[in-house]
C-alpha cells in the first residue's frame, strides 16, 4: 500500500518537472490575475446587492448577493467543472502511455512493486495532479469573487471537488484503455467520449422519452445506464454554487455511482495490466 | 591470435563452486508463446523448454543470434513477460514476489529515461520505490561509479545513448543487488566506457553478486562470464563453462621444434596450422592422436607443446546453431 503512494508521489514529481505543466500553472495564475483585474463587481451596502458586472448594471433591485449573482456563481461553477474535466482529459492523456512506453515499463516492472500498485499509483498521481490544478484555479476564482463581493464564496471550490470526482471516473477508463492499447490519442479520445457520453447520460430520463420502443431505445437505455452521469453532477455543482436546494439523498447516490464507476474502471485497468506482456 | 585463450584469464575469480551450492537462478522447462492478432489467433513460440541454473556469485552470458529469445528470457526472469509454462526461481523464490525483485538490478535493452528528470532525480526516485534507506547517498555513489557525477544534475533529455546507458547501469546498481541482469549493457558505450563497465561488473562479482549478461558481443561475454548459454530457436543449444565450451574435444594443436621433419608430421595425419611449426590433428580418439604422435616422433619430430584447440565463442555459437 505504501508503495502505491510512493509511486503516486513519483508520478506527481515527474509531472511537476515537465516544463509544460509548470507553464500551465503560470497560465492559470495569469488567467486569475486578468480576471481579478477585469471583473468589476460593485456591491452596495455590504452583501445585500450586486449592481454591476464588467461595468454594466446587472440588477437594480436590492437583493441578497447570492441571488443577485447567482448566474455568475453558476457560470463559474460550470466553468471550473467542465473546464477542469476537459483540462484533465487532454493534458493527462499521455501520462499512462508514456509510463508504459518500451524501455520504461520493463524497468518499472523489474522494481519491487506489484503491477496493481503501478496502476493504482499512476491513477492516484495523475488524479492528484489534475485535481490540484482544478482546486488551484477554483480557489483562486473563489478568492477573487469573495474579494470583489465581500462575502465568502465556496461555489467554485465545491465545483472543483465534484469535477475531480467526475474526472476520476473518466480517467479510470482512460487508464484502462492505456493498459490495453498504449496510445495517447486513443486514451484522450476515449476520455472525451466518456465525457460526452456522460453529459448525454445525465439527461437519460428526458432523452429516453424521445426514443420509440425497440432495440434503439433498449441500447440507449443500457449504455446510458452504465455511463457516469456527468451533466447531472454538473447540475448539482451549479445548484450548490448558486445556493439552490439540492436533494441530498439523490446527490449521495450520484456520488456513490461515480465512485463505483471509478473503481470498476480501475479494476478493469488492473486486470488488463496484469495479463499483459511487455 | 591463434592458440590464445579467448577469455580473460586475469578476470577476478568468482566464488568457488561447491557441490550442492545454492543457485541464484533456476529455470526449468520454461516456454513462452506470444499470441497476437484477433483473439490471439497468431501464436508464436519464442522459448521452448528452456532449463538452466546459475550458481550464486557466477556470471552467465546468454548469447545467440537475433530472434533467439534472449531478451524474452531476461524479461521472463523479471516478470515483465509471463511464462506460458515452466518454472522460474530466483534465490529460491518466485520472482513475482516483490521481495525477490528488491534483490535484482536490471538494465533493459531499450532504456527510456524520463527526459525532464536529472540522473540524480531519477535514481533517488528509484531508491524511494525500492525503499532504500540511504537512497540519495547511494544514488550519488553509483553515479560516481559510472563517471556521471558531472552530469548528475542536468536534464537527461539531450543525453547521448552512452550517457543514458551509464545512468541505466547506475540505476541497476542501486541498493547493491544480489543479482544483476544486464541486457546489452555496452550498447552505445565507447571502448573506454566498455572497459569501465567491465571493471564495474568485476567489482560486483567480487562483492558476490550474480550476473546474467545478455550480449551479442561475444568477446565481452567471454571476458566477463564464467558460463554461457547459447540460445537458438528458443531453446538452449549449448550451455556450460566458457573454458570447457571453448576447448575442442576433437581438435588438437601440436607444436614441434623447428628442425622437425614436416613431411613426416603431415604423413602422420597432422595438418599445417597458421603458426610455423604448429599442426592440427582432428580426432575424437586419444589413441589415434597418440599413434600419430608416435609416428611423427619415430620419424625424428620433437614435440614441444600439445593441447586441445581453443576456439572462440563465435565458433561455439556457430557450432551450436549449425551455421
Amino acid at each position: 500500500m505504501i508503495v502505491t503512494f510512493i509511486l503516486a508521489a513519483e508520478v506527481l514529481r515527474e509531472a511537476l518537472r515537465r516544463r509544460w505543466i509548470l507553464a500551465l500553472g503560470v497560465a492559470i495564475t495569469l488567467f486569475l490575475v486578468l480576471t481579478f483585474g477585469a471583473l468589476r463587481l460593485e456591491v452596495v451596502d455590504g452583501a445585500l446587492s450586486a449592481t454591476r458586472l464588467f461595468g454594466r448594471n446587472v440588477d437594480v433591485n436590492i437583493r441578497s448577493i447570492d441571488i443577485a449573482l447567482r448566474p455568475v456563481f453558476k457560470a463559474s461553477a460550470y466553468l471550473i467543472f467542465y473546464g477542469g474535466i476537459t483540462f484533465g482529459t487532454i493534458t493527462c492523456a499521455e501520462f499512462a502511455p508514456k509510463l508504459l512506453s518500451p524501455g520504461r515499463i520493463e524497468h518499472l516492472l523489474s522494481q519491487p512493486v506489484r503491477r496493481s500498485e503501478i496502476i493504482v499509483g499512476t491513477f492516484l498521481g495523475v488524479w492528484a495532479l489534475a485535481s490540484g490544478a482544478m482546486l488551484y484555479a477554483a480557489v483562486g476564482f473563489a478568492v477573487i469573487l469573495s474579494a470583489k463581493t465581500g462575502v465568502s464564496i465556496t461555489g467554485p471550490v465545491v465545483a472543483a471537488l465534484l469535477s475531480s470526482l467526475a474526472w476520476a471516473a473518466i480517467y479510470s477508463v482512460m487508464l484502462a484503455t492505456s493498459a490495453w492499447v498504449r496510445s495517447t490519442a486513443l486514451s484522450a479520445t476515449v476520455g472525451l467520449g466518456v465525457l460526452i457520453g456522460g453529459v448525454i447520460a445525465g439527461h437519460r430520463s428526458a432523452l429516453l422519452q424521445l426514443f420509440a420502443p425497440g432495440l434503439g431505445r433498449a441500447f440507449f437505455s443500457f449504455v446510458s445506464l452504465l455511463l457516469p452521469k456527468i451533466s447531472a453532477l454538473a447540475e448539482v455543482t451549479g445548484k450548490l454554487a448558486g445556493s439552490e436546494p439540492v436533494p441530498v439523498a439523490s446527490v449521495l447516490v450520484l456520488i456513490a455511482g461515480f465512485l463505483v464507476f471509478s473503481l470498476a474502471g480501475l479494476l478493469v485497468a488492473v486486470v488488463c495490466f496484469e495479463r499483459k506482456d511487455f | 591470435m591463434p592458440g590464445e585463450p579467448p577469455f580473460n584469464v586475469d578476470q577476478p575469480a568468482s566464488r568457488s563452486l561447491e557441490p550442492g551450492r545454492e543457485f541464484a537462478v533456476e529455470v526449468s522447462a520454461l516456454s513462452k508463446t506470444f499470441a497476437s492478432g484477433v483473439f490471439g489467433s497468431n501464436r508464436k513460440r519464442v522459448l521452448e523448454d528452456v532449463t538452466f541454473r546459475v550458481v550464486r556469485g557466477q556470471a552467465l552470458g546468454v548469447i545467440g543470434p537475433n530472434g533467439a529469445g534472449k531478451t524474452t528470457l531476461v524479461k521472463l526472469l523479471l516478470t515483465v513477460v509471463r511464462p506460458s509454462s515452466g518454472k522460474i526461481r530466483i534465490f529460491g523464490e518466485n520472482p513475482e514476489n516483490p521481495r525477490v525483485r528488491r534483490r535484482i538490478g536490471y538494465l533493459p535493452e531499450r532504456l527510456a529515461l524520463p527526459a525532464s528528470a536529472t540522473p540524480m532525480q531519477h535514481l533517488t526516485s528509484l531508491a524511494r520505490i525500492r525503499r532504500l534507506a540511504d537512497g540519495p547517498f547511494d544514488a550519488e555513489r553509483q553515479l560516481a561509479r559510472v563517471t556521471m557525477t558531472a552530469d548528475a544534475h542536468r536534464r537527461m533529455g539531450p543525453f547521448s545513448k552512452g550517457m543514458k546507458q551509464r545512468v541505466g547501469l547506475a540505476a541497476a546498481l542501486l541498493g547493491a543487488p544480489d543479482l544483476l541482469v544486464l541486457d546489452e549493457p555496452t550498447d552505445g558505450l565507447d571502448p573506454i566506457g566498455r572497459a569501465e563497465f567491465r571493471d564495474i561488473v568485476y567489482e560486483e562479482k567480487r562483492r558476490g553478486a550474480t550476473v546474467i549478461l545478455n550480449s551479442h558481443l561475444l568477446a565481452e561475454a567471454a571476458k566477463i562470464c564464467d558460463e554461457v548459454a547459447v540460445l537458438f530457436g528458443g531453446t538452449v543449444a549449448a550451455q556450460g563453462n566458457i573454458r570447457e565450451l571453448c576447448t575442442s574435444k576433437t581438435r588438437f594443436r601440436a607444436r614441434f621444434t623447428a628442425n622437425s621433419p614436416e613431411p613426416a608430421i603431415l604423413n602422420a595425419g597432422f595438418v599445417r596450422a597458421d603458426d610455423p611449426g604448429t599442426f592440427i590433428f582432428n580426432t575424437e580418439e586419444l589413441e589415434t592422436l597418440n599413434a600419430a604422435l608416435d609416428r611423427s616422433r619415430a620419424a625424428g619430430a620433437l614435440l614441444m607443446e600439445l593441447g586441445p584447440e581453443l576456439r572462440d565463442l563465435e565458433d561455439v555459437l556457430r557450432e551450436a546453431v549449425g551455421r
